[in-house]
């Protein structure tokens, strides 16, 4: 999975593309956790390039939520792509995320 | 004409419409505790599969799970779903012959439960279906094969395993164990009435079964990703899998396989 960070004065966002899953777990805490502090306490995840995310990866996006969360921010995803937006709705976990849509081609 | 919904809406109108036809196609998941694993795996199959257009069916062959598989997949509630429950643990070959007996679609794919050979391949296996093959066995070892994640041990058991079953059994599949095949519906009932190997090795007596009646039968390169917490035992599925290749060929000395194949087609 690639992790691309785009880090503005006003906003963050961080985009994946690929497959994230466990093995992609580890890279992704210790890249995208890092992001969330205080000062920048909203962090935007565009999830619209990710073919599949498992439940170790489902962990994780809780985990960065309870860490944003605990700062007085959110984890807000971007661009769900289909099959993430489905995985999210059959584990009962979107939600726990606010989440944007970009475009309306998926609506 | 069909209507060509976005892929949301069609897996949507998927889970909430019984189908009004026969499927075409029906994806069988044999389960056992794969409660960590298989809400993700179903989701990425429904999307994938709702959006080719066709009618389709998914089949969960649980395999006597003691933790919350079943009810996870139970609670879906999905109009194509259909939970097949087993007592009690019996082995993968004894899950997936349930789910692929009880499959109605014209091309019946077993697909592993931990999504390692991502959904998306089946495209490229029903492709040669329709070139007038009757199994397409995904494989992890013909050229093109895209494997990441398997440890060192698993290759190195992998390619010993191989040579056996290819000097051994005439079988020229170079994966004989890849968690992702698609047959037609005759060869699917065929097969699968008659093989009797209960666990891991169900495959290899498949493929032997095919190969001896004259399938005909294609191996297609797919990209397999390990799933990391997988329970399997390298080193103890492959002393249980020469045990079953011994047995296989006992299975046949002592005429417990069919020697022609069953009629084809099916009453309507």
């Amino acid at each position: 999975m690639i992790i691309r960070t785009e880090l503005e004065p006003s906003r963050r966002i961080v985009h994946l593309v690929g497959r994230f899953d466990a093995h992609e777990a580890k890279a992704f805490r210790g890249v995208v956790h890092p992001l969330v502090t205080a000062e920048a306490n909203v962090l935007h995840v565009d999830l619209a390039q990710v073919a599949f995310v498992d439940s170790t990866a489902l962990s994780e996006l809780v985990r960065l939520q309870k860490a944003a969360r605990a700062v007085d921010g959110e984890v807000v995803l971007v661009d769900l792509s289909d099959p993430v937006r489905v995985i999210l709705e059959i584990t009962e976990l979107a939600p726990l995320f606010t989440i944007e849509h970009t475009s309306t081609e998926a609506l | 004409m069909t209507e060509v919904l976005s892929p949301y809406r069609a897996y949507r109108a998927w889970v909430t419409e019984p189908l009004p036809c026969p499927p075409v196609v029906s994806v069988v998941i044999p389960a056992y505790n794969e409660e960590w694993r298989i809400l993700p795996t179903i989701g990425a199959i429904a999307t994938h599969m709702s959006t080719r257009g066709q009618p389709w069916e998914l089949i969960i062959a649980d395999d006597g799970s003691t933790d919350s598989t079943i009810s996870l997949v139970r609670d879906l509630r999905f109009a194509n779903l259909r939970l097949l429950v087993a007592e009690r643990n019996r082995g993968k070959g004894s899950a997936v012959r349930r789910g692929v007996l009880a499959a109605r679609g014209e091309l019946v794919l077993f697909a592993d439960a931990d999504q390692s050979t991502p959904i998306e391949q089946f495209d490229r296996l029903a492709a040669l279906v329709g070139e007038g093959f009757d199994i397409v066995a995904g494989s992890r070892g013909a050229d093109g094969a895209a494997v990441s994640g398997k440890s060192l041990t698993r290759r190195v058991l992998s390619r010993g395993l191989r040579a056996v079953v290819s000097r051994g059994f005439g079988i020229t599949v170079s994966d004989t164990q890849c968690g992702f095949k698609l047959f037609t519906q005759d060869a699917a009932r065929a097969l699968f009435s008659t093989q009797l190997v209960d666990g891991f090795s169900f495959d290899l007596e498949v493929l032997y079964l095919a190969h001896h009646l004259g399938y005909r039968v294609a191996e297609v390169p797919v990209e397999w990703i390990d799933a990391p917490g997988s329970t399997v035992d390298a080193a103890k599925v492959s002393a249980q899998f020469l045990r079953d290749l011994l047995v296989i060929r006992l299975n046949d000395i002592r005429g417990r396989y069919p020697h022609t194949r069953p009629a084809e087609g099916r009453d309507a």
